[in-house]
């Protein structure tokens, strides 16, 4: 369903010049469990923002369903955005002044549905956080901010999770809970890209693949992965 | 969840920095709608006198004063020509009044129209004290002074009865029955009048005849009140056909005096009307001044926004619909303190004015408001929608 094809992300010019990928090709099937892991600095997050269109690539091609992302203008990258693709982050990244309902309404309010609220709750239901729906993120743990910030990202029943080191800021227990949760929505046949630095994680995925300097340097196909 | 009520509840959990943001239209709306309150007031101020004098004219004599001085130095001014007029000339001023008000208004009737009314001012001591004596002719007195009230006692009649102005009779301490002593003649005081906040206050009145004997003035008078019809009377033509046709005296129309007046006001109003507009202006920049950094610090949110599906429209619109409420907070309260404002500063600018509230410009002012508060939000919500979400979350 997406395709990373010899892509290469340069940031800066002349002497500050970063190669921060470096010809790097991917596919991602549908229903695939992918971790992508690799030393701070290695790539990996911009890899994700790649994938999912929030950032512009020096050259090669992003193809989600046989179209070109790559290149498209705000506006049609919004489209993307809305529907199949969406996105875990290491710091939640829940707006801080709205409710968890909110934030889990956020994205429906940003394509026009008018009444989400009780797909919203049923979702943060299926995340265990209905009795926490009205609390504002910092009366929540690192542990529920990410569940809720989960829900938000399942609200628009998008078929690929890009998740961005989603255990990074927990400890080992509540991680475990979070990465079976992950586990659960692969099981429902979404494909998943997660960025870790962590082996044990990355053994829940189908796939490892492992970035250094901006290259892939290995890619471990482990059946019987999503162990959970 | 509309995306108004996003913004709405994100608002109302940081009121404070919203009532910040207005600060800037708060003051530019304050300044306006309390040079309009006063400006107003004082245009209604002069309506009023119009209403209540609008009829009358004046005439005097025809006196110039003349600047006196050495080089630069002023020593006073001179006074030349007559300080009376002829009662003869009141049957010609009469004509000429009448004439103009039958020809405006098409009146075929011979009779009187206007109240003549001739005063004598001299100036005498009662008691010791030095006070004006007017003389007048009390029927047509009455008629041009409408406003008078007699507080006690009655009016005068009789050639040697007086009336006596509400402060003069204090500070002389006459009551009804004294007499007074007029130089070589005498009366009897038969009234006071109430307290009408001119300098008729100070002055008492006495049947003209009776003033001209007493201080050898006979045939002569001060000043001439005319009162027409009916405010829409052309006073002032009359007074311009009294001002070409008789020599010696000057005539001068209430409604050229508060038309100048009005024009007095309507400078300054401008004025300070500019003076609030640059205020507005000001106030303005610091809108988007505030906007800016309300999008700086929002860089993030706005990243999370546009990574869970928020279009550069939508961003934008966030920031227009806060502008909005900025603007009508702002405006709201503008509106109040401008009003408040008026209360306090209007009597210290046209003395002694009464201000009213002025309701009709509530809606303009959170109209004005709303659109300096967009206006000003154009660039940052600009600047907003450009955000680039892997930057947002980079810069932290």
């Amino acid at each position: 369903m997406l395709e990373v094809k010899n892509v290469s992300k340069v940031y800066g010019e002349g002497t500050a010049k970063v190669v921060a990928l470096n010809n790097i090709s991917l596919l991602v099937n549908e229903g695939d469990f992918i971790a992508v892991m690799g030393p701070s600095g290695s790539g990996k997050s911009t890899l994700l923002n790649i994938i999912g269109g929030l950032d512009h690539i020096s050259s090669g091609e992003v193809i989600l369903d046989g179209k070109r992302i790559d290149g498209l203008d705000e506006n049609a990258l919004v489209d993307v955005r809305r529907g199949k693709i969406a996105y875990v982050f290491q710091q939640y990244h829940l707006i801080p002044s709205l409710t968890a309902l909110e934030n889990v309404l956020l994205p429906l309010t940003f394509c026009g549905a008018n009444n989400g609220s009780q797909k919203a709750l049923a979702i943060l239901k299926r995340v265990g956080l209905e009795k926490r729906a009205e609390h504002k993120p910092s009366q929540l743990s690192g542990g529920e901010q990410q569940r809720v910030a989960i829900a938000r990202a399942l609200v628009n029943d998008p078929s690929l999770i890009l998740a961005d080191e989603p255990t990074g800021n927990m400890d080992r227990k509540t991680g475990k809970e979070i990465l079976a949760l992950f586990g659960q929505l692969n099981r429902e046949g979404r494909s998943i890209v997660m960025v870790t630095h962590d082996p044990e994680i990355a053994g829940y995925a189908g796939e490892v693949v492992v970035l250094q300097d901006g290259q892939i340097v290995d890619k471990i196909s482990q059946k019987g992965g999503n162990k959970c | 969840m509309k995306l108004y009520q996003l913004v709405v509840k994100d608002i109302m959990r940081r009121k404070k920095r919203v009532l910040y943001a207005s600060l800037g239209v708060v003051i530019g709306i304050t300044t306006i709608i309390a040079v309009l309150t006063i400006a107003l007031a004082g245009q209604t101020n002069i309506y009023g006198q119009l209403e209540k004098y609008g009829a009358n004219l004046m005439v005097m004599p025809a006196i110039s004063d003349i600047d006196i001085g050495l080089g630069g130095l002023s020593l006073g001014t001179l006074s030349v020509g007559e300080n009376y007029i002829s009662e003869d000339k009141l049957p010609e001023i009469r004509q000429i009044a009448d004439g103009k008000i039958r020809e405006a208004l098409g009146i075929e009737d011979e009779g009187n129209i206007v109240t003549i009314a001739p005063k004598l001012y001299v100036n005498t001591k009662i008691n010791g004290t030095s006070v004006i004596v007017v003389g007048i002719a009390p029927q047509e007195e009455r008629l041009v002074k409408t406003w008078w009230k007699v507080s006690q006692g009655k009016y005068l009649e009789a050639p040697d009865e007086a009336l006596v102005g509400a402060v003069a009779a204090e500070l002389l301490k006459l009551n009804v029955g004294d007499a007074i002593t007029l130089n070589v003649g005498e009366a009897t005081i038969t009234g006071i009048l109430e307290e009408t906040g001119s300098n008729e206050d100070y002055q008492i009145f006495v049947p003209l005849e009776t003033v001209q004997k007493a201080f050898d003035k006979e045939g002569l008078v001060s000043s001439i009140d005319i009162r027409a019809l009916c405010n829409a009377c052309p006073t002032s033509d009359i007074a311009s056909a009294i001002n070409e046709n008789m020599a010696g005296v000057r005539a001068i129309a209430v409604k050229q005096i508060a038309e100048t007046e009005m024009g007095m006001l309507d400078k300054v109003s401008r004025f300070l009307f500019a003076l609030a507009a640059i205020t507005l202006a000001v106030g303005c920049f610091g809108v988007v001044n505030t906007m800016t950094t309300s999008v700086h610090e929002r860089i993030k949110d706005i990243g999370i926004m546009k990574a869970v599906g928020a279009s550069r429209n939508q961003v934008m619109k966030i920031f227009f619909y806060e502008a909005i409420i900025i603007g009508v907070a702002g405006g709201l309260l503008g509106y109040v303190t401008g009003t408040l404002l008026a209360y306090i500063v209007g009597p210290l600018i046209f003395g002694g004015v009464a201000i009213s509230y002025a309701p009709q410009y509530f809606l303009p002012s959170l109209a004005l408001a709303t659109l300096i508060a967009v206006i000003a939000s154009v660039y940052p919500a600009f600047r907003a929608s450009r955000i680039k979400v892997a930057d947002s979350f980079r810069s932290l």
